[in-house]
C-alpha cells in the first residue's frame, strides 16, 4: 500500500534524479525556458504597458519608460516583447504536439511491422524530409489563412516526419531485443507489446525531439510571420514585430533586433534542452 | 550502377507527380474558384462561371493538372494574375539570383565545417568555439543573422551596402560586396547542421584501424587527419548537403526578403501576398521538382564515389 505522501516522495526523488540526469546543455536549455514560461505567464500582472496601446510617442529610442522604446504606432516594444512570448510557445508547442501525434504512431507502427508497410511509409517519410517545408507551409498558410491555430496545424503537419523518422529507428532496435522477443514468444499481441515494452524505451527520444520540433516550430512560425504570414495583428508577434522595424534599423535598431533576439533564445533555449551532449 | 541510376529516376517520377499533383490539388480546392477571387466579391455568379469556363476551371481537378503538366513542359506556366505578365517572363531572371546565392551557401558552409573540424589544432583549441558557433548557427532564424549583419557592416561599420543586388556586369566589386551577406546569413544554418553530422563521422572514423595504421607509420597528425580521416567523414556530408537542399530553399526566401535580393523567393512571397495563384504554383512545383532532382543528383554522387553501397 502506497500513501497519496509516500508517492509524493517518490515524485520528488524522482524529479531529483531526472534533473541530475540532464546535460550542462540541458540545463541552459531549462533554465531559459523556465524563465520565458514564467516571464509570459505573468506578462499581464508585470506592470507592464498595454502592448496594443498605442501612443503619439512614436519611435523612441531606448528610455527608463520604454526600455526598448516604441515602434512606429508608439506602442512600447519591451511590453510587446515580452507579450509575444505567449505567442510564440503557444505555437511552438502546438507544432510539437501535432507533429507528435502524427510522427510516433507512424515511426511506431514503420518499425515494428518491417516489410512493405515500412517501404511505404519510409517512402514517404524520405519524400517530406527532403521537401522545402517552409515553401509549403508558406503555400498552405497563405491559402487556409494565417491564424495560430492553422500556423500551428500547417507547421506540424510539414514537421511530423522527422518525429517518425527517428521513432522508427529506434522500434526497429528495441524490436530485436532479448525483452521483446520473450513478450512474443509469451503469445503477446503487438499492440500490447508495443505500449508495454518499445514505447516506453522510446520515450526518452520521443520527448527530446518534442523539444526540438517545438524549437523548430517557433523557428518556422516566426519566419512566416517575418515574410508577412503572421497571427492577424494587433497580436504581438516576434516575427510580425521584425518584418515591421526592419525599416528603422538604422536609427532605431532594438525595434526589430530586440524581437530577432528573443525568437533565437526561445529557439536556443527548446533545441538546447532536446539535444544530446557530442 | 547504371541499374541503379535507371531504378532511381524510374522511382522519382511518380513521387515527383504525386507531390506535384497533391500540391495542385491542395491549391485549387483550398483556394475555392480562383475566378472568384480574381473578380472580387462584386461578381455575379454568371460572371464567375464564364471566367471559369474561360480559363478551365470547371474541368475535374485531374485534368487541369495534366493540362498544367503539358503547358509547362512547352515552357507554358500561365499568366501571373496581377501583372498579366506570363510567368515564365517573370520567373526566368530570378532563378540565377537564387541560384548562384544557394551555391556560395553550401560551398561556404561546407568548407567553414572542415575548416573548423578537420584541422588537428583547431579541433583541440578551437572545438568550444565551434561547437556554440554551430548551435547559434542551428537556432538563430535567418532573418535575425541577416539584420544582425546589416546592422553592424553596413549600418555602424560602412563597409558594405545594407540591401540589393547588383549583376556581376556591373563590376566584380561590387557584386561581391552585395552577396557577401546574404552568402554568410543563409550558410550559418547549414554550418551549425553539417558541423553535427561531421564531427560525428569524423570520430568514427578516428576510432577505425587505418587511422591507428596511419600513425604507426609515423604519418604526422596533420597528414593522419587530413588524408585519411577526411575523406571518410565527408562522404555523409554529401548525403546530407542533398538532403538539406529544401529546407535551404526556406532560407533563401527568408534571406532574400531581408537583402531585397530579386531572386525567386521574393518573387514567390509578393505572388503569395496578391493571391497570384499561376506563379505560387509555378513555383511551387518548380521547387519541388528541383530539390528532387539535386536529391537524385546527390544521390548518385554519393553511390559513385562510396563503393562500399551495395548498388543492386
Amino acid at each position: 500500500m502506497t500513501t497519496v505522501s509516500d508517492n509524493r516522495t517518490r515524485f520528488v526523488a524522482l524529479w531529483r534524479e531526472k534533473l541530475g540526469k540532464l546535460s550542462v546543455r540541458q540545463l541552459i536549455g531549462l533554465t531559459i525556458i523556465t524563465i520565458l514560461v514564467v516571464l509570459g505567464i505573468l506578462a499581464p500582472y508585470l506592470g507592464l504597458s498595454d502592448p496594443n496601446q498605442s501612443s503619439l510617442d512614436i519611435l523612441q529610442g531606448a528610455s527608463a519608460n520604454h526600455w526598448f522604446g516604441t515602434d512606429a504606432l508608439g506602442r512600447d516594444v519591451f511590453s510587446r516583447v515580452i507579450h509575444g512570448i505567449r505567442v510564440s510557445v503557444l505555437i511552438g508547442l502546438g507544432v510539437g504536439v501535432i507533429g507528435t501525434v502524427l510522427g510516433v504512431p507512424i515511426g511506431l507502427i514503420a518499425g515494428y511491422a518491417r516489410g512493405t508497410i515500412d517501404l511505404v511509409i519510409l517512402q514517404v517519410i524520405d519524400l517530406f524530409v527532403a521537401l522545402p517545408a517552409l515553401v509549403l507551409a508558406l503555400i498552405i498558410t497563405a491559402i487556409v489563412g494565417s491564424t495560430a491555430i492553422n500556423i500551428a496545424l500547417v507547421l506540424g503537419f510539414v514537421m511530423w516526419p522527422q518525429m517518425a523518422r527517428l521513432v522508427r529507428g529506434q522500434v526497429i532496435f528495441i524490436r530485436e531485443s532479448v525483452y521483446v522477443e520473450a513478450a512474443r514468444a509469451l503469445g503477446g499481441k503487438p499492440s500490447w507489446i508495443i505500449r508495454q515494452h518499445i514505447l516506453p524505451n522510446a520515450i526518452r527520444l520521443v520527448i527530446a525531439q518534442f523539444s526540438i520540433t517545438v524549437a523548430f516550430g517557433i523557428f518556422s512560425s516566426a519566419s512566416l510571420s517575418f515574410l508577412g504570414l503572421g497571427v492577424p495583428p494587433p497580436a504581438p508577434d516576434w516575427g510580425t514585430m521584425v518584418r515591421e522595424g526592419v525599416q528603422f534599423l538604422a536609427f532605431s535598431p532594438l525595434m526589430s533586433i530586440a524581437p530577432g533576439a528573443a525568437v533565437t533564445l526561445t529557439v536556443l533555449g527548446f533545441y538546447l534542452l532536446g539535444s544530446k551532449d557530442d | 550502377m547504371l541499374s541503379h541510376i535507371t531504378r532511381r529516376i524510374l522511382l522519382m517520377i511518380p513521387n515527383v507527380i504525386a507531390m506535384t499533383f497533391l500540391l495542385f490539388a491542395t491549391v485549387l480546392s483550398f483556394l475555392g474558384s480562383p475566378a472568384a477571387a480574381m473578380l472580387g466579391q462584386e461578381a455575379s455568379l454568371e460572371e464567375i462561371a464564364a471566367l471559369n469556363k474561360q480559363y478551365g476551371f470547371d474541368r475535374p481537378i485531374i485534368v487541369q493538372y495534366f493540362d498544367w503538366i503539358a503547358h509547362a513542359l512547352q515552357g507554358d506556366f500561365g499568366r501571373s494574375y496581377t501583372s498579366q505578365q506570363s510567368v515564365a517572363d517573370a520567373l526566368l531572371p530570378t532563378i540565377p539570383v537564387t541560384l548562384e546565392l544557394s551555391l556560395w551557401a553550401i560551398l561556404l558552409a561546407v568548407v567553414a565545417t572542415i575548416l573548423f573540424n578537420s584541422v588537428p589544432f583547431a579541433r583541440r583549441v578551437v572545438q568550444p568555439i565551434t561547437t556554440t558557433l554551430a548551435v547559434i548557427g542551428i537556432t538563430i532564424p535567418n532573418f535575425m543573422l541577416g539584420i544582425c549583419l546589416i546592422f553592424i557592416f553596413a549600418v555602424k561599420l560602412r563597409w558594405l551596402p545594407t540591401t540589393g543586388w547588383v549583376p556581376w556586369s556591373a563590376g566584380v566589386g561590387a557584386h561581391l560586396s552585395h552577396i557577401i551577406l546574404p552568402v554568410v546569413t543563409l550558410s550559418a544554418n547549414y554550418f551549425g547542421s553539417f558541423t553535427l553530422v561531421y564531427r560525428e563521422e569524423y570520430k568514427a572514423a578516428y576510432r577505425r584501424l587505418f587511422i591507428k595504421v596511419a600513425r604507426a607509420k609515423g604519418l604526422s597528425e596533420m597528414r593522419v587527419s587530413l588524408v585519411h580521416a577526411l575523406p571518410n567523414a565527408i562522404l555523409p556530408v554529401v548525403t546530407y548537403v542533398g538532403l538539406s537542399l529544401g529546407p535551404l530553399v526556406g532560407g533563401a526566401v527568408v534571406t532574400e526578403m531581408v537583402f531585397s535580393m530579386p531572386g525567386v523567393g521574393r518573387l514567390f512571397v509578393s505572388a503569395i501576398g496578391a493571391h497570384d495563384f499561376p506563379v505560387m504554383l509555378a513555383i511551387g512545383i518548380l521547387v519541388i521538382f528541383g530539390v528532387m532532382v539535386a536529391n537524385l543528383i546527390s544521390d548518385i554522387v554519393y553511390t559513385s564515389i562510396n563503393r562500399q553501397v551495395s548498388l543492386g
